[in-house]
């Protein structure tokens, strides 16, 4: 070549480079578009259900305005404010969990409670946590703490079994007791308790009994307050104890201790008063026609007038079978995971078995959730002889569906503890299970939380093996027992999309969708703050 | 407790209770883990039975080669149109799928910068999160009436002036309500994160050493992408193909509410009038059965069983492939 180009510019000047380079960016805009259709597609698709549920093309542009100032404006101010400063914006995290966590927390409790009675929960809960009680009591006072251990889950078990074997004598004396009392026993004392334990390890024993003291003269001051209000006592215990308890903790413990993040605490006041706010100021605008009503969350399905459909069985019948689910199929799966990864031998034929454990399980992790129906069709209405539809086939035939997920996520917890945690322990003395419950697992307590609210989210919104073990898709009350028929949401959206009425196929159905998404994003959410959370500090 | 115990040694040995108790809780352990096993066991057998039955009365190979499924007005028992229905959706579903996830994979693992990764790769795993009854809603209310309205489309996709080759027209028709092309994209967008989370972990357990080497060379990110990287994880991405394939086969809610209950046989060759109309898959008609008939008993009854037995052996079949192509065709690095 005669030209006296350096060889960086020869290479920067061929076509054929630059065809090269525009090659590479063409191929990533690609790979970035695939990476993103899917997502924005669903996103598409959520606008349009959730627009078909709020509606907000039908409300006066005063009501946008009214919000916008009162509740987006100050809470996206407040974010703004808090992104800078870690503290505060710990603080805030905190408060928010315990506002609205503490707020769904008494609505669910009481619902669940509600629905499955209060005196039999209270009389089951009591035997069941008594006896266990009174052993770690016994634990503490004592230097030989050879049998507590086994002694507990023993006599939880025989708690219960005494407690169904005396359910016919006890019922009828404890029910001449008021339903706030069952309430102020199942939810108060438990929180009262817990706030007295967590002062107590803080601030000594005496702060503890007083706080203790406090809450439980609390619930007692609002159940005689709503009585003489003449309103039911049992909403305003439940939400005394599980939402003004955890929030005035959070609220007085950053104000005390955390002066540079306390200002933090104001977020979720700021969110709720937003809205208390534009509600006090909107109630002469045009508002959204919104199927999102009190309505839908609070009565039971009605197939011919879209304003008075609701989901509120549903809703219950899927927390109960879901909550159930978990009491049935996270100590197996924990087991199973524990034995896979700490007990099982690497050779042998322990060692082969372990293998064979191993590929089941993800064998088991592709078998479609149908095939899982039929199993429980067989098992639970063949084999054990429950009746049709009933809420233990149910929480019975999710439970073996989410196992395999239950198990890999605790193994993956429990791989990722490190083994000189096991050596030291081992090294002082102690031995395979007392290293197990005191090192191991409380490391692994993150990832197994996280894998298994995983799970529960992957149950709520199952729906094909309960079709196929019959469960009823509409009934109008929610399930009274473990052994009655209930139902779950996601059968109603599938039951309701048979529905062409356009006030029903593009509105309540909708509706209904969003509050399942909701859990669902809910409990991924919850998922994902735990995992960033621990993530980090390891 | 023996004289000997209590000096020196002994006294480091655990007491008998201890021992006993340790053992119990190895052993209930152990319990859990084997009750996995249990479980396979329990399908196979709650299948088996009654899907042998259902195959005394009505034989197999009536079953499994006969073109009309009609259990409850003809009594007929042709399994061939619903496994029809569900290829249609598995390669539809397949296609959109497959190549998105695989281009996900690569974006997450060789493009993406951390902060983008944290962001996609969980909005990702949402989509396989949603749960399928939403997807089937959606299918059935939003995503067939957008797609309508832009059908019938029919398009000459050779000018009528070529020479020698005929006129070759595209032509799709309008949707009907049910159908089986809405049905195929959700069933598609809801198993991308079962094809792009497996094949990236594959292209993430390529060793840099085998990048750097391809950068050495002159290759561009390009090349080195799509020459070096995807050739060597192959096995993975094979198997998260098998696995999202397997999951698009045993899909049900999705393909009950979008795609309908009407089991037909392919249409041959006009391919595309397949997506237009509604069909029925081996889990819809599933589905079908456990709605219609609760009573438990009748051929119809235990011909659900046989279905199940039919996709638990497919599904089964595949799990085991895509395990087998993972071991048998891994690079060991």
């Amino acid at each position: 070549m005669a030209t006296e180009e350096t060889p960086s510019d020869q290479l920067g000047r061929t076509t054929a480079l630059r065809l090269q380079q525009l090659k590479g960016q063409l191929f990533e805009v690609a790979l970035i578009a695939a990476t993103l259709v899917g997502i924005v597609s669903l996103l598409v698709l959520f606008a349009q259900i959730s627009n078909d549920a709020f509606r907000p093309g039908t409300a006066s542009p005063a009501w946008f305005l009214i919000y916008l100032s009162t509740l987006v404006a100050p809470t996206a101010a407040f974010t703004l404010y808090a992104r800078r400063r870690p503290a505060v914006r710990k603080t805030n995290a905190k408060a928010f969990a315990a506002v609205f966590g503490g707020l769904l927390l008494s609505l669910v409790t009481y619902a669940v409670v509600d629905s499955l009675s209060p005196y039999d929960v209270f009389i089951y809960a009591a035997f069941a946590s008594l006896p266990p009680v009174l052993v770690l009591a016994y634990d503490r006072t004592t230097d030989d703490r050879t049998y507590t251990g086994p002694a507990v889950p023993v006599s939880m078990i025989v708690g219960t079994g005494v407690a169904a074997a005396l359910y016919d004598l006890i019922r009828g004396p404890i029910g001449i007791a008021a339903e706030w009392i069952m309430y102020f026993g199942l939810v108060t004392v438990p929180a009262a308790l817990l706030v007295a334990w967590l002062t107590a390890s803080r601030r000594g024993r005496r702060a503890g009994s007083i706080v203790g003291g406090v809450v439980a003269a609390g619930g007692l001051v609002v159940a005689v307050a709503a009585i003489a209000a003449g309103v039911n006592a049992s909403l305003p215990v439940v939400l005394f104890s599980a939402f003004v308890v955890p929030t005035s903790y959070v609220v007085v413990r950053s104000v005390r201790t955390n002066p540079e993040g306390r200002i933090g605490v104001a977020g979720p006041f700021i969110l709720l008063g937003g809205v208390l706010l534009g509600a006090s100021l909107a109630y002469e605008v045009k508002s959204p026609d919104t199927f999102l009503t009190p309505n839908l969350l609070l009565n039971s399905w009605d197939g011919l007038t879209a304003s008075n459909a609701g989901v509120y069985p549903q809703i219950v019948g899927s927390v109960i079978i879901v909550g159930f689910m978990a009491v049935l199929a996270f100590p197996v799966g924990i087991g199973a995971a524990v034995y896979l990864e700490e007990y099982a031998p690497d050779t042998g034929w322990g060692g082969r078995l372990a293998t064979l454990l191993e590929i089941n399980i993800s064998n088991l992790a592709g078998v479609p959730s149908v095939v899982y129906g039929l199993l429980g069709l067989a098992l639970f209405r063949r084999t054990l002889g429950l009746g049709t539809g009933v809420v233990v086939s149910a929480a019975g035939t999710l439970g073996l569906l989410i196992l395999p997920i239950v198990i890999v996520s605790t193994q993956e917890a429990l791989r990722s503890v490190p083994d000189a945690l096991r050596q030291g322990s081992y090294g002082m003395g102690a031995s395979r299970w007392q290293t197990l419950r005191e090192v191991v697992l409380p490391q692994a307590i993150p990832g197994t939380l996280t894998g298994t609210i995983l799970a529960l989210a992957r149950a709520i919104g199952e729906t094909a093996p309960l079709v196929i073990i019959a469960i009823a898709t509409t009934t109008y009350s929610p399930p009274s027992g473990l052994f009655s028929s209930g139902t779950a949401l996601p059968l109603q959206i599938f039951a309701a999309s048979a529905n062409a009425k356009p006030e029903f196929r593009h509105g309540v159905v909708p509706a209904a969708a969003v509050v399942l998404l909701v859990l669902m994003l809910l409990m991924n959410a919850t998922a994902i703050v735990i995992r960033n959370k621990y993530g980090r500090e390891n | 407790m023996s004289k000997e115990s209590e000096s020196g040694v002994g006294s480091l040995q655990r007491s008998g209770f201890v021992v006993r108790k340790e053992r119990l809780y190895g052993r209930l352990i152990a319990a859990c883990a084997v009750l996995t096993i249990l479980i396979t066991v329990g399908i196979i057998l709650a299948l088996s039975g009654r899907a042998l039955s259902f195959w005394s009365q009505i034989s197999p190979i009536v079953f499994f080669t006969g073109t009309n499924w009609s259990p409850v007005i003809a009594n007929s028992y042709g399994v061939l149109p619903l496994i029809s229905g569900t290829l249609i959706v598995t390669v539809f579903s397949a296609l959109i799928a497959l190549p998105i996830g695989l281009a996900a994979a690569i974006y997450l693992s060789e493009y993406a910068s951390d902060q983008a990764r944290s962001i996609l790769k969980p909005s990702l795993e949402i989509l396989a999160g949603v749960p399928t009854v939403i997807y089937g809603y959606m299918a059935l209310v939003y995503v067939t009436p957008m797609i309508d309205s832009v059908l019938p489309f029919s398009a000459q996709l050779i000018p009528p002036w070529v020479p020698v080759i005929p006129e070759f027209t595209f032509v799709m028709p309008s949707l009907g309500t049910f159908n089986a092309l809405s049905a195929s994209i959700v069933v598609g967008i809801m198993i991308i994160p079962m094809v792009s989370s497996i094949s990236e972990d594959a292209l993430s357990a390529v060793p840099d050493s085998l990048r750097d080497a391809g950068y050495g060379l002159g290759s561009t990110k390009f090349d080195v992408s799509t020459q070096i990287v995807v050739p060597s994880a192959t096995s993975g991405i094979v198997a998260s193909y098998v696995l999202a394939i397997s999951r698009a086969i045993g899909e049900t809610m999705a393909v009950t509410m979008a795609m309908g209950m009407s089991p037909q046989m392919p249409y041959f060759p006009n391919v595309l009038k397949n997506l237009a109309e509604s069909s029925q898959t081996i889990t819809a008609a599933m589905v079908q059965i456990a709605g219609a008939d609760s009573l438990g008993t009748g051929p119809t009854y235990e011909a659900m069983f046989a279905l199940g037995m039919t996709l638990f052996a497919i599904t089964l079949t595949m799990n085991v492939l895509a395990e087998l192509v993972r071991r048998r065709f891994r690079e060991e690095y």
